[in-house]
């Protein structure tokens, strides 16, 4: 009982410089119900970078997400985070460094839009960055678009709206790793370029920005590197053109896949042949 | 802030044409949120909710004390609300000047306000047989609804209560066994004593038996409970077959729950465990609230949740297992009083757990002036009172949250 009341002193994140690894995953496998999940998976998370994980259903796509976030520690290889082993930072040393936006949104009380984006900052209480809660709370709000149902209760708003208020929390954390699974599903048109404009953002300040997406053509047109994911393992990782071809997709989601150039040069286009 | 984002958006956009009126008019909209955001959406209200708790908090404070003026006051030998206030003010004040003697400074406190029970019997009734009751009632109803509100968080779900994880079945096999056994190691404190421990016994196997790989699952947690709760009224049953007709009314009556005859001493036993309780409870208050986003979100936030169910778990089986030690089993008080809170307070812990503790204390005290003066000469149960009142009250409850938006409130 007093080991457990006990407080322990938190490490604090220090900063860690453009272009360096802030995670990484290496040869991880991980097994789940007897079914091998992840096989010799290998990458890099770099700051100052929006890393998409794209790749069919199935392709773990979510489980390397839970690796690299530390919920699940993989069987084979090593998980890295801030330099050190994942599992080896306590929950709270793990919430300094990186925050989660998992793909299912749920509340059991029903709390408002505001509490709910106030808990981003709970990492940070008793610390000096605990300064820092009004004004990261309120650009939080603002870069989520979610300022103008601040007093709604979390459980009366729809899917969409819930799914950009949890976003506010995941950027009120403030952290220099930001992990999101399949943020923009519930989301219009608008707001799914708003949340990956968002993650460009983020990186552009030096965070690293890991974003699980179905939509690939989203993927090529924010992701600095794309890493396919096929029955679980790494089919490929690179830039956009490197990575979004004709023939890797086409194998990949065992469908006919086609990749057209933009008519004025922006990101190529990614149509399923019909 | 809001010009960063339409310059990455611009990039992102470029050569769609019309990148530079979308950005400007997203900068625009940002801008305008964020404005309602620092001024509208964020300050003024949280103000007005802070305003709230206050009020509730103050206005549970003072119905505390009306109740338990007016509950010392009644009974057969009646005594007025002043002579009640004046008689405590009297003791107070020469309980300070003692202290304060005794650290050298004599003074004469101007605390002897009002007059002294008009009756000969007025002091030893209040002091010997009303003040031990009513301050239990305190106690026992403050650590009941605390420990229902620290369920309904751990669990992440409004229905839970402490019965759930075997505290009372296992509580109440311990005082039926003493009954039967008429085992009498501790004197008078045997019964509240093996209640305890059994209590706390019951509420660990179930913990201890839910945890597989390092992780309890919720609904593991409450089937597990549901099976040691049956294993626990089986045993009770047995004791209860197998006892003398003496034993056998001692054991039902204490199924029924009951303050009668309560005394400083079991005040004292109670007072510190609902008092450490009660104080863990504040302290895991943030933690609660980041724990209805679910298991995985509060790991994510920097919550060690396995760590905070056991705590949480090992300070409700502490709450409610010194509550009906001497009091016996009382029933939805933990249900209906965190409830009853979170609707005026809203579900933010840090005011619901305290706002619970005085809301239990009301009800108990009311409850139990009620059950003692109901009916003259007559001692209802205290368990058949709250359940009686609380079970329709819940319906009502029920009823209200389905017919409204968004469900439970």
């Amino acid at each position: 009982m007093s080991r457990l009341l006990a407080p322990r002193r938190r490490r604090m994140p220090s900063r860690i410089g453009p272009g360096e690894a802030v995670a990484a995953v290496r040869g991880a496998g991980v097994v789940l119900g007897g079914a091998q999940i992840l096989h010799d998976v290998s990458l890099d998370v770099r700051t100052s970078e929006v890393l998409a994980l794209v790749g069919p259903n199935g392709a773990g796509k979510s489980t390397l997400l839970s690796v690299l976030t530390g919920d699940i520690r993989p069987e084979k290889g090593t998980a890295e985070l801030c330099g050190r082993a994942t599992h080896e930072w306590s929950a709270a040393e793990s919430a300094m460094r990186r925050a989660v936006l998992l793909q299912q949104v749920n509340l059991s009380f029903p709390f408002t839009v505001v509490e709910v984006v106030a808990m981003g900052r709970a990492p940070w209480a008793g610390t000096e960055r605990e300064n820092d809660d009004e004004a990261a709370i309120a650009e939080a709000m603002a870069v989520a678009d979610v300022g103008a149902f601040a007093e709604r209760r979390f459980n009366t708003l729809s899917g969409g709206e819930r799914a950009r208020v949890a976003l506010a929390r995941v950027l009120a954390q403030r952290t220099q790793l930001v992990l999101l699974d399949e943020p923009t599903a519930a989301l219009d048109l608008h707001h799914q370029e708003m949340v990956l404009a968002v993650a460009r953002q983020r990186a552009a300040a030096g965070d690293a920005v890991v974003v699980v997406l179905h939509d690939l053509n989203l993927a090529a047109g924010y992701a600095d590197r794309v890493a396919v994911l096929s029955r679980g393992a790494l089919a490929s990782v690179g830039s956009a053109s490197e990575v979004l071809t004709s023939e890797l997709l086409s194998d990949v989601y065992t469908h006919d896949v086609e990749v057209l150039k933009h008519p004025r040069g922006a990101a190529p286009i990614i149509l399923p042949r019909r | 802030m809001s010009t960063e984002i339409s310059t990455t958006a611009q990039h992102a956009d470029q050569g769609t044409g019309d990148a530079a009126q979308t950005g400007s008019s997203r900068a625009r909209r940002d801008r305008k949120t964020d404005i309602e955001a620092r001024a509208g959406g964020s300050t003024a209200p949280v103000r007005a909710r802070r305003a709230r708790a206050t009020l509730l908090i103050g206005g549970l404070a003072a119905a505390l004390v009306l109740v338990t003026v007016v509950s010392a006051g009644r009974g057969q030998l009646e005594i007025s609300p002043g002579e009640v206030t004046g008689s405590v003010m009297h003791r107070l004040d020469s309980g300070l000047e003692w202290l304060l003697t005794r650290v050298g400074i004599t003074v004469d406190l101007p605390l002897d306000i009002g007059s002294l029970p008009s009756h000969a019997q007025g002091e030893n009734t209040l002091w010997l047989v009303r003040f031990p009751r009513v301050v239990l009632a305190i106690l026992v109803g403050a650590a009941l609804a605390t420990a229902g509100a620290l369920m309904q968080g751990i669990f992440g779900n409004p229905l839970a209560e402490p019965a759930l994880i075997g505290v009372s079945p296992g509580a109440a096999v311990g005082a039926s066994l003493v009954f039967v056994t008429g085992a009498s190691f501790l004197g008078e404190w045997t019964a509240p004593a093996a209640a305890f421990t059994t209590g706390l016994f019951a509420t660990l196997l179930v913990y201890a038996l839910s945890r597989s790989g390092g992780r309890t699952e919720v609904v593991t947690l409450m089937l597990t409970g549901v099976a040691v709760t049956a294993v626990a009224f089986a045993l009770v049953a047995f004791n209860t077959f197998v006892a003398n007709p003496e034993a056998r009314e001692q054991i039902v009556f204490w199924q029924l729950g009951s303050l009668n005859g309560a005394r400083w001493p079991a005040v004292n036993a109670v007072l510190p465990f609902v008092c450490v309780g009660l104080v863990v409870a504040v302290v895991l208050a943030r933690s609660l609230d980041l724990l209805s986003l679910g298991d995985k979100a509060a790991r994510h936030l920097g919550v060690n949740v396995e760590r905070l169910r056991i705590v949480a778990i090992v300070v409700v089986a502490m709450l409610v297992g010194s509550g009906v030690a001497f009091a016996g089993v009382i029933g939805f008080v933990g249900l209906v009083v965190p409830h009853l809170m979170r609707m005026v307070a809203g579900p933010g812990h840090r005011v619901l757990l305290p706002a619970s503790a005085l809301g239990g204390a009301v009800l108990l005290v009311g409850a139990d002036l009620v059950a003692r003066t109901a009916i003259q000469y007559a001692d209802l149960p205290l368990g058949m009172l709250t359940a009686l009142v609380g079970g329709p009250f819940f319906f009502w409850l029920l009823r209200r949250t389905r017919s409204r938006a968004g469900g439970w409130a």
